[in-house]
């Protein structure tokens, strides 16, 4: 009977079909679920363990007294110190808050031909059982007054770092700068330096494997490694010892001596740098700022360098130290591995706070300058980390000295700043605004009570002008996250 | 006086055969004179047939008498014999005697009176052409060797007369003889007791005899000698039965003075047989050996008692039955020719895999080629590098110690499970054993054309069309999921994707031969133990394929198990933490991998299919590779669920579910995170659920092109073009250098470690890396550094921080600071020599990291440095005295280590001996020969009527016969495995495309 059976093949192969049918439906709309549902996520962590190093000796390295190159004209490249400088610095037990002596060693000036007064290595090892590092402070000021250097010169006594960023100095005509190294550590240093100017990274070939001996201080001139760099900035590396670096400025305007600076480390490349304190003494035109007319040394300004590969975007922030003037703000665009000046914004005279953020990774420090009856001078101000915690500020003697804090924190910070004679100043710092306090010299503050804090002493007077950071211990001796797998 | 001839029939549940039996009886042309009947406890219809019958005497007996003791039973009935032409006619309800048996028989004992056991020649109940059973004898070791059997009768055996013994069943013997010697051995119940018998007999100094004119058809109901069939239980029971017999024949038979030997060697034997019941594909028959073993050893009153009695009638030397044994050489020519002519018999039904001639090597050679044309930056390697490539221990022992429970030298180290994939790594291993590092170069030289080869050999399964094979070859070369595999270096994954498509081959093929359901299992073992996260996708195809399995069960129930005995210690340690979850973590060493989203998963990408970064590369716009990937994998997709219109879709739907449980498997994977690795978290690979996805989609688009016949070739052409074109990037990836294989320098270690640990083994290596979270990860290393077999998942996904973790964590912190700490003491502790801090990689807070602990230690007066090494900068700690502060403990893994590794080893090593191609074994030849008689004459009676009421459909009527009867026995099927050489038979699979298309064939 072939009818039936063709019947039911017909019906046999509808019956495959419609079952195919169901089959390709069911794999789509499984499919498509999965590409609509969304699973949960099971994520387990990693284990890891915050260490928290033990605290080690605390150590600064004050670069001492300022030094000339030209006094004798037979060892043109050889230094010789001019004048002494004076030296303040204190110590306090970080929890008691009780005044520890420093000890204090000599570090050989090895380029001084003068050595009358060597640079100094205050040294406060840890107390028995103590989990927190005592704070120590100090800083040097020296005012000199010869034919060839005059003005004011304070700095912070560092600590020594393997990898440390300075923005400042010029070996442009008229400017002599001259790098000092020291070394606190007993291991030698093997230190390269790498000089970035207006026009990119300098080759020097005399920048690299420069020998610190430990105890000893090493001065390098700049002219000898970048001769006739406007706006250097220098990336100082160190293998084996650390050594602690700073750069001397002085500049000659015809005869008469420009100004003098010691200029201290800026604070290492991030997205966010802060200046905590700009001492503006003469204002800049709106016409600098626009078109870059009557742009020179003296010029309030900002350097900024990015050592990375991109060309960073920065947005310039400036408002008011004491918070009595509204900010300004100007983006500007800055080429990667040049090291670019920005005038300030046209300013008053006062001081400001500079806050400088980028979508790349940059280096920046501010110069302005003085000019009156009583003489040239010129300040650097360097960017500074930011201060966790108590910390402690050495004002040596010099001018109306001020200490600008700036509170990054998300809070408000109330402050208690505890003289080293004297009674304790309360302060009330808001989130994210600055504040000025008047510091008198050749006194010890310890500040307490801050979270984030950035911290600049500046000194000013007539015709006078300097400044120092306050730069937090180096993150060596911060806690660190382990992972054992 | 004449001679009277009392029968003795014995049933047990017999009435399907007793009708015929009875009937021959009455038909007998000289008639016993008593006939009794024994009726052992039957509940069907035999105690009535027996009744019906009429016979002399009717004895209703206990069920659980056997042969002999019915026997007993019955003659106990009648009178004690007063002459010696009194005779017994032993039959069972399924000796079918023919209508003069008896008068010849019993001619054969008048004419001899030294005669006094007189055998017929025992036929086949339905093919009564066909021997059965004609006399029987032993081996000189005591074997039992039956002279004739299954054998077309055509007169060639008649001469044959004085034997050694006789089957039970239609035997005739003088009643005085028999009781005399009192009757069968009670201790032999089925099997040798008419043999041990009639040896008696001859050593009493009677003669036994054949009687080629007297013929009795015999059905192995299993009363009078053992149960013939072949199903499962009733063939372990015989095998059993045949051991125990002939070991207690050893025993009865064997001087005294050498029992002691026999018994002693009785387990140990045991041992060694069940070896070769594994090797034979005879798993079942194991616990039979030891049982019979068991039971001789401990049954001192029976052989004690056969010992008794044999040595009171014996009158005559062994010497005098020599010249009756058959030689064992003679036995094993016998049977060679008989496994020939059984092989020859199978050659015709089945197709074979034509691996040469149907395009195999072809495709090899072709995947070969764009293997080098991929790995050409490879070429020359000693060692590779980058991913999760490392090296392997140097030494095979090293390899090895790092399988099962015990000492992780890992790290700081610890005492716990190793992954099951350290076994994997150490086979792997073993096979460059010369240098097992080489083993993974070897992986990547090889992986293309041992892709193309499995895939080719799995789609054997599914059609016999050699460009379709080769197609699925193609399809499973380029699987984006391997050669990103590839790329990244997961060796784990790139196995895994090796191994499936063989699993797949062993896996259709298990329920037809032990050999490939072993080899499925080990597969199965390497594929999860590869990627655990396969391991439920795979139990669900498990589960599945033992439900459907019917009575092939037992072939698929035991596929598991390797991977578990490997598993064991692993699961077990994690039952004892609560972490089942981690069961599942990648093993080896941990390679991190972004979340891929669910549409590139469906696209069979675990991760990126490079095309942005190629166009990007070559600043080529205006292609949306989001867009034009899917629409070139779309053919694929389209001819794969097509195929579930087509015929063979049920075919094809089995392969979508597998398709879907991979697809399933790759999205949970997607979604779990449970290693780390320092401060990056490990997502659990989903490359490997990709990869069986793959398979899924593969099936099923030959499964569809197959059916549209000539038509295939465009669709499947055009759908591999597509492909290969989706993965250039990937198969170029070496050449960009976007992957992150490279030629490695055989070192994981400073070239100055490396040579320290020439002389120190143990010496330590605190590696520092920094992280890109401003972290640091501290490990340490022994010896020459990492290895790839001493990788753990306990480790990588450890949730918790051990003490001496956490001494670590301290010591590597304060390393990396300036820190008032001494770390002297902790490095000495933990056997430190050196450290190494790795560069840091592109991020800041990394290279921050990096730069503090650099000038932390250039500032530890302890340390000294050494200088750059390809690995990082390296310092030296003075001299500590490594191998006393940090030896490896003995024996860490203790009891428990050894017997889980015990357990794996019998698993694993069953399944090996299990997957051995050696082909079947005697008893399975002999079952197999018998099956085919019996079948061949089933067919026989079958198709007679059938042909002539169906005349023209007679064609397709025989074909569907030559179908089914390859499904017969496993026996047979056995046999074929070997002619393959172990990788299967290649025969169709039975249950669906083959039998689909030929019922088209005839549709039309």
């Amino acid at each position: 009977m072939p009818d039936k059976s063709q019947l039911a093949r017909i019906g046999g192969r509808a019956g495959r079909g419609v079952l195919g049918l169901v089959g390709i439906a069911v794999v789509v709309a499984t499919l498509g679920a999965a590409t609509l549902v969304t699973l949960p996520t099971i994520e387990r962590g990693a284990q890891s363990s915050e260490i928290l190093p033990l605290p080690s000796e605390q150590q600064r390295v004050c670069p001492g007294p300022l030094l000339t190159l030209a006094e004798d004209s037979t060892q043109a490249q050889s230094a010789s110190s001019v004048g002494a400088a004076s030296a303040v610095y204190g110590a306090v037990d970080a929890v008691s808050l009780q005044q520890i002596r420093p000890q204090v060693t000599e570090i050989t000036a090895v380029d001084d031909s003068n050595s009358r007064q060597p640079p100094v290595l205050l040294t406060v090892p840890v107390q028995n059982g103590a989990t927190v590092p005592p704070l120590l402070a100090g800083s040097q000021s020296q005012l000199a007054a010869t034919d060839t250097i005059g003005g004011l010169a304070v700095a912070a006594c560092a600590e020594a770092a393997s990898d440390s960023w300075i923005v400042g100095g010029s070996t442009d005509i008229g400017s002599t700068s001259l790098l000092l190294l020291s070394n606190p550590t007993p291991v030698l240093a093997t230190v390269d330096v790498m000089v970035f100017g207006e026009s990119g990274l300098v080759d020097a070939p005399g920048a690299t494997g420069i020998l610190v001996q430990p105890g000893e201080q090493r001065v390098i001139p700049l002219a000898g490694l970048a001769p006739n760099l406007k706006s250097p900035v220098l990336q100082v590396s160190s293998r084996g010892g650390q050594v602690a670096a700073s750069l001397e400025q002085s500049s000659i305007q015809g005869i008469e001596p420009g100004g003098v600076e010691i200029v201290g480390v800026t604070a290492t490349p991030a997205t966010n740098q802060t200046i905590a304190g700009v001492r503006v003494m003469a204002a800049v035109s709106a016409e600098t700022v626009t078109t870059g007319e009557g742009f020179n040394a003296n010029t309030p300004s900002i350097r900024v360098f990015v050592p990375g590969t991109k060309a960073a975007t920065v947005q310039i922030g400036v408002t008011s130290a004491d918070g009595t003037t509204e900010g300004t703000s100007t983006q500007v665009d800055v080429e990667p591995g040049i090291a670019t000046e920005i005038p300030l914004a046209p300013l008053a005279v006062g001081s400001f706070s500079v806050h400088l953020r980028s979508d790349e990774p940059i280096v920046a420090a501010a110069r302005t300058a003085t000019d009156s009856a009583g003489g040239k001078d010129f300040g650097w101000f360097s960017a500074s980390a930011p201060l966790a915690g108590s910390f402690a500020v050495a004002v040596a003697a010099g001018p109306s000295p001020t200490l600008h804090l700036v509170n990054g924190g998300a809070a408000d910070a109330a402050l208690t700043l505890t003289p080293s004679e004297g009674t304790p100043v309360d302060l009330q710092i808001d989130a994210g605004a600055s504040a000025t306090v008047p510091v008198s010299g050749g006194t010890t503050y310890v500040v307490s009570g801050g979270s984030e804090l950035w911290a600049l002493v500046d000194y000013s007077g007539d015709g006078v002008l300097s400044s120092f950071a306050l730069n937090p211990p180096g993150p060596l001796a911060s806690s660190i996250r382990v992972y054992t797998h | 006086m004449q001679p009277r001839v009392t029968a003795i029939l014995v049933a047990r549940n017999g009435a399907k055969h007793l009708e015929r039996t009875l009937k021959t009886l009455s038909l007998q042309t000289r008639k016993p004179d008593i006939v009794i009947t024994v009726d052992c406890g039957s509940s069907d219809a035999t105690a009535q047939l027996l009744t019906e019958f009429g016979p002399t005497q009717f004895i209703a007996a206990d069920a659980d008498l056997h042969f002999g003791q019915a026997i007993a039973a019955a003659v106990r009935v009648t009178p004690p014999p007063t002459h010696d032409r009194e005779l017994l006619w032993l039959l069972a309800q399924d000796s079918a005697p023919d209508p003069n048996a008896l008068e010849v028989l019993v001619d054969a004992l008048e004419i001899a009176p030294s005669v006094a056991v007189a055998g017929p020649k025992v036929m086949e109940w339905i093919a009564g052409e066909y021997i059965h059973n004609f006399g029987e004898s032993m081996t000189p070791t005591g074997a039992t060797v039956t002279l004739v059997e299954s054998e077309l009768d055509q007169g060639q055996h008649d001469g044959l007369s004085d034997v050694l013994a006789v089957s039970a069943g239609g035997l005739l013997v003088r009643h005085t003889v028999w009781e005399q010697l009192g009757g069968f051995d009670p201790a032999l119940s089925v099997v040798d007791d008419s043999l041990d018998f009639c040896v008696r007999v001859r050593l009493a100094g009677y003669r036994v005899s054949v009687v080629p004119a007297a013929r009795v058809a015999s059905a192995g109901d299993g009363v009078a000698g053992p149960n013939q069939s072949s199903r499962g239980r009733l063939r372990r029971r015989r095998v059993r039965a045949e051991r125990s017999a002939q070991l207690h024949r050893r025993l009865v038979y064997a001087p005294a003075w050498t029992l002691v030997f026999h018994w002693l060697s009785l387990l140990p034997l045991a041992f060694l047989r069940s070896i070769g019941q594994l090797l034979r594909k005879e798993p079942g028959a194991i616990v039979g050996e030891f049982a019979a073993a068991f039971g001789a050893a401990f049954n001192g009153m029976r052989v004690g008692n056969a010992r008794r009695s044999f040595a009171r009638t014996r009158t005559l030397g062994w010497d005098a039955i020599a010249t009756l044994r058959v030689p064992s050489a003679e036995v094993r020519r016998r049977h060679s020719l008989k496994r020939e002519s059984s092989l020859f018999g199978l050659h015709g039904d089945r197709p074979e895999i034509r691996f040469f001639s149907g395009g195999g090597a072809w495709t090899m050679l072709a995947a070969a080629v764009v293997g080098i044309i991929m790995m050409v930056p490879l070429l020359g390697a000693d060692t590779l590098t980058g991913g999760g490539l490392l090296p392997l221990s140097p030494s095979l022992p090293e390899l090895w110690a790092s399988v099962g429970y015990g000492w992780r030298d890992l790290g700081l180290g610890f005492v716990g499970a190793a992954d099951p994939f350290a076994a994997v790594v150490a086979v792997l291993g073993s096979i460059a054993f010369w240098s097992p590092s080489f083993a993974l170069v070897l992986v990547y030289a090889l992986a293309f054309p041992l892709a193309a080869v499995g895939a080719w050999m799995a789609a054997t399964r599914l059609t016999d069309r050699g460009s379709l094979r080769a197609l699925a070859a193609a399809l499973w070369v380029l699987a984006p999921t391997f050669l990103i595999a590839l790329a990244t270096g997961r060796p784990a994954a790139i196995l895994v994707h090796l191994l499936l498509p063989w699993l797949f081959f062993a896996w259709i093929a298990a329920a037809r031969t032990w050999s490939a359901s072993a080899s499925a299992a080990l597969l199965f073992a390497a594929v999860s133990a590869s990627a655990p996260s396969l391991a439920p996708a795979l139990l669900v195809g498990w589960l599945l394929s033992v439900a459907l399995a019917g009575r092939r069960v037992m072939r698929f129930i035991g596929i598991p198990m390797p991977a578990l005995a490997l598993a064991l210690p692993l699961i077990l340690d994690r039952g004892l933490r609560g972490d089942w979850l981690a069961l599942v973590a990648d093993p080896g060493l941990p390679v991190p991998s972004g979340h891929a989203p669910t549409l590139q998963l469906l696209l069979g990408l675990p991760g990126s299919d490079g095309w942005a970064a190629v166009l990007d590369r070559f600043g080529i716009v205006g292609f949306d590779p989001q867009l034009f990937v899917p629409i070139l994998l779309a053919p694929l997709a389209v001819l794969a669920l097509l195929a579930l219109l087509l015929p063979g879709a049920r075919l094809a739907s089995g392969a979508w579910l597998v398709a879907l449980l991979g697809l399933g498997t790759a999205l949970v994977a997607n979604q779990l995170v449970l290693a780390a690795i320092g401060a990056e978290p490990v997502r659990v690979w989903s490359g490997s659920g990709l990869s069986l996805y793959w398979l899924g989609l593969v099936g099923a688009l030959i499964i569809g092109l197959r059916s549209l016949r000539r038509f295939a070739s465009t669709p499947g052409v055009v759908a591999a073009l597509a492909l290969a074109v989706v993965v250039l990037p990937l198969i170029g990836s070496l050449h960009v250098g976007t992957a992150v294989v490279r030629e490695g320098t055989g070192q994981t270690q400073p070239a100055f470690v490396a040579a320290e640990a020439q002389i120190d083994n143990r010496v330590g290596t605190l590696k520092l890396t920094p992280q890109a979270d401003g972290g640091l990860l501290a490990s340490i290393e022994r010896g020459v550094g990492a290895t790839l077999n001493q990788q753990s998942t306990l480790d990588s996904t450890d949730q918790t921080l051990s003490i001496r973790e956490k001494m670590l964590a301290e010591l590597a912190g304060n390393l990396a600071s300036r820190s008032g700490r001494d770390a002297s003491a902790d490095l000495a502790e933990l056997g430190i020599r050196f450290i190494v801090l790795q560069p840091a990689g592109s991020s800041i807070d990394a290279a921050d990291t990096a730069l503090r602990t650099e000038t932390a230690l250039d500032g530890n007066s302890a340390l000294a440095p050494v200088g750059d090494t390809e690995f990082g900068r390296l310092w030296q700690f003075g001299e500590t005295d490594t191998a006393a502060s940090t030896p490896i403990p003995a024996r860490a893994g203790g009891v428990f280590g050894l017997v889980t590794l015990l357990i794996a080893l019998t698993v694993v090593g069953s399944a090996v001996l299990l997957s051995l191609p050696i082909g079947a074994g005697r008893e399975a030849v002999r079952q197999a020969n018998r099956d085919a008689i019996r079948r061949a004459a089933r067919a026989d009676a079958k198709q007679k009527p059938r042909r002539v009421r169906r005349g023209k459909g007679s064609v397709a009527s025989d074909l569907n016969a030559d179908l089914d009867v390859p499904l017969g026995t496993d026996l047979e099927a056995d046999l074929a495995i070997d002619r393959e050489t172990g990788v299967g038979t290649g025969l169709e699979a039975p249950d669906g495309g083959t039998a689909d298309s030929v019922e088209d064939d005839h549709a039309r």
